[in-house]
């Protein structure tokens, strides 16, 4: 006899927002681990001297940096929502599946406008310095 | 890695398609997975049209018409055809659920019937549960008294403390649940999964059970009930309306409440 | 929290009470990061002069790699099957987010209003 085939799992479960939302979790996780050490970078810049300092202030403000830190700030602030999501389920509150899909929802919602509010901040704030 | 492709054997090809000889104003197209283990073909999707006026109102229903008159050697389980012993559990549109409770009207389009999840397939829809019910059996499932009761007299519970078991005691063992689970999926193996967590809880929530520690003690390790990431697939696809990653949840509240002590 | 630290109930509460922190922390981090990000080299360099200052960033980017040590080591465990790469690469983000956090604080202790 052959060896028994294994069910189809992945290629045929319904993408749910439960389990979409579980794995946005895990990917913007893994991306803040990389802007915690574009973080480090910064640090570093800032204690190694001004020309090492303008060098990654030039390079963050460029297009292409700018597009990395709205990738960092949309992943920060949905892990933020998300994590407190998550932290009110280890507290026991939150588990029927209206509620559920309810905070999904918002968790999303909570991301995109923090992040525009962040980055309209980010423009007013930027003009102290100049 | 985590394999998320399929093995090579377990790839479904297309099968065959049996049209309906009767025809009526509403029809429906199943594909339904199938796998002979007697032949050295991969699995595939075979393709049943039925006259919907002559069946049944659940997708059961049309199983039972496909094995009685189109095809006698489609194999899946069944008993008791109203959602109380868990044997027709199976994929039925991408989510897990009770072939016998789930009405065809629900679906539109084409119907796809899959086994559960993740398992090693037996043949057709008949997954091999043997593991899955082993898992279930190493949480010990039964009452754990320190000391042996008259034989004349009951253990009694309070109305509150019976209260604490209703949305556990409920539970089928179909295995919807912890086939739903990505985790389940990929640590299966260690993993225990929702369905035997819910029926773990099921005794650490029972007045009458003097085991909790030991119970907790056994569940406190990296794999067992952590590997629990509130993913919700499980709750969000209980036949039963019951929530296993409450359950969960109530098991992990209670291991940190142990945490400081002795 | 010596008792099976980093295994079970341990690990998990760890990264729950590193979160809770996190989450004032963080906000701040944030902020002055988005203040500071178009700022001049003397003004960033000012604002991280401050000891409170210094001890603040410091402790958040402690706990900041501690939860994503944490987090990373659990999606090992779930997607790495095979023991002994996994724990191989659990031990490599164990060095590899130590080093960043040393990195860290000897940046953030050099700075000083020259």
């Amino acid at each position: 006899m052959a060896e028994r085939p294994l069910s189809p799992h992945l290629q045929i479960y319904k993408i749910q927002i439960t389990s979409l939302l579980s794995i946005l979790h895990r990917l913007t996780g893994m991306i803040l681990y990389g802007g915690a050490v574009l973080w480090v970078v910064w640090l570093m810049g800032l204690a190694n001297g001004k020309d090492s300092y303008d060098a990654i202030q030039k390079i963050l403000l460029h297009p292409v940096g700018l597009i990395v830190l709205l990738g960092w700030s949309l992943s920060f602030f949905y892990h933020f929502c998300n994590g407190i999501r998550h932290l009110c389920w280890d507290m026991g509150y939150g588990y029927d599946i209206k509620t559920v899909r309810q905070t999904g929802w918002f968790v999303i919602i909570m991301t995109i406008l923090l992040t525009m509010f962040t980055w309209m901040l980010g423009r007013t704030w930027g003009f102290i310095w100049t | 890695m985590v394999e998320l492709r399929l093995p090579p054997n377990s790839r479904i090809t297309k099968g065959k398609t049996y049209p309906s000889a009767s025809k009526g104003p509403r029809m429906k197209i199943f594909q339904i997975y199938r796998y002979d283990p007697d032949d050295k073909a991969n699995p595939r999707m075979d393709t049943y049209e039925l006259n919907l006026d002559e069946c049944g109102p659940m997708v059961l229903d049309a199983l039972i018409k496909i094995k009685n008159e189109v095809d006698t050697t489609l194999t899946f389980r069944r008993s008791c055809r109203e959602g109380i012993c868990g044997s027709c559990a199976m994929n039925i549109e991408g989510t897990n659920t009770l072939a016998c409770i789930k009405p065809i009207d629900e679906a539109g389009g084409e119907i796809k019937i899959t086994p559960l999840p993740h398992l090693s397939v037996v043949k057709d829809l008949v997954p091999d549960l043997n593991f899955a019910f082993e898992q279930y059996a190493s949480v010990k499932p039964w009452i754990q008294a320190a000391d042996t009761p008259p034989p004349d007299k009951e253990r009694l519970q309070s109305k509150e403390e019976r209260e604490k078991l209703d949305g556990l005691w409920e539970c089928i063992l179909c295995f919807c649940c912890s086939t739903s689970c990505p985790s389940y999926w990929w640590n299966g193996d260690k993993y225990l999964g929702p369905a035997t967590l819910l029926q773990s809880y099921r005794w650490i929530a029972d007045s009458r059970d003097d085991a909790t520690d030991e119970r907790l003690d056994e569940l406190d390790d990296p794999f067992k009930l952590y590997r629990c990431h509130t993913i919700m697939n499980c709750t969000n696809t209980c036949p039963k309306s019951l929530n296993p990653a409450k359950a969960i949840g109530e098991i992990k509240k209670k291991m940190v409440a142990r945490v400081g002590k002795d | 929290m010596k008792v099976k630290s980093e295994k079970g109930v341990g690990h998990w509460l760890i990264q729950r009470i590193t979160a809770v922190l996190l989450i004032p922390l963080s906000l701040w981090a944030a902020a002055v990061f988005l203040a500071y990000i178009t700022a001049p080299y003397s003004a960033a360099q000012i604002w991280l002069s401050s000891p409170y200052i210094k001890s603040a960033v410091i402790v958040f980017t402690v706990l900041m790699f501690y939860h994503g040590y944490l987090g990373i080591q659990v999606i090992l465990e779930d997607y790495v099957p095979n023991e002994k790469t996994r724990t191989y690469l659990i031990y490599f983000t164990r060095l590899f987010s130590f080093f960043m956090t040393v990195l860290a604080i000897i940046s953030i202790i050099q700075i000083q209003l020259s």
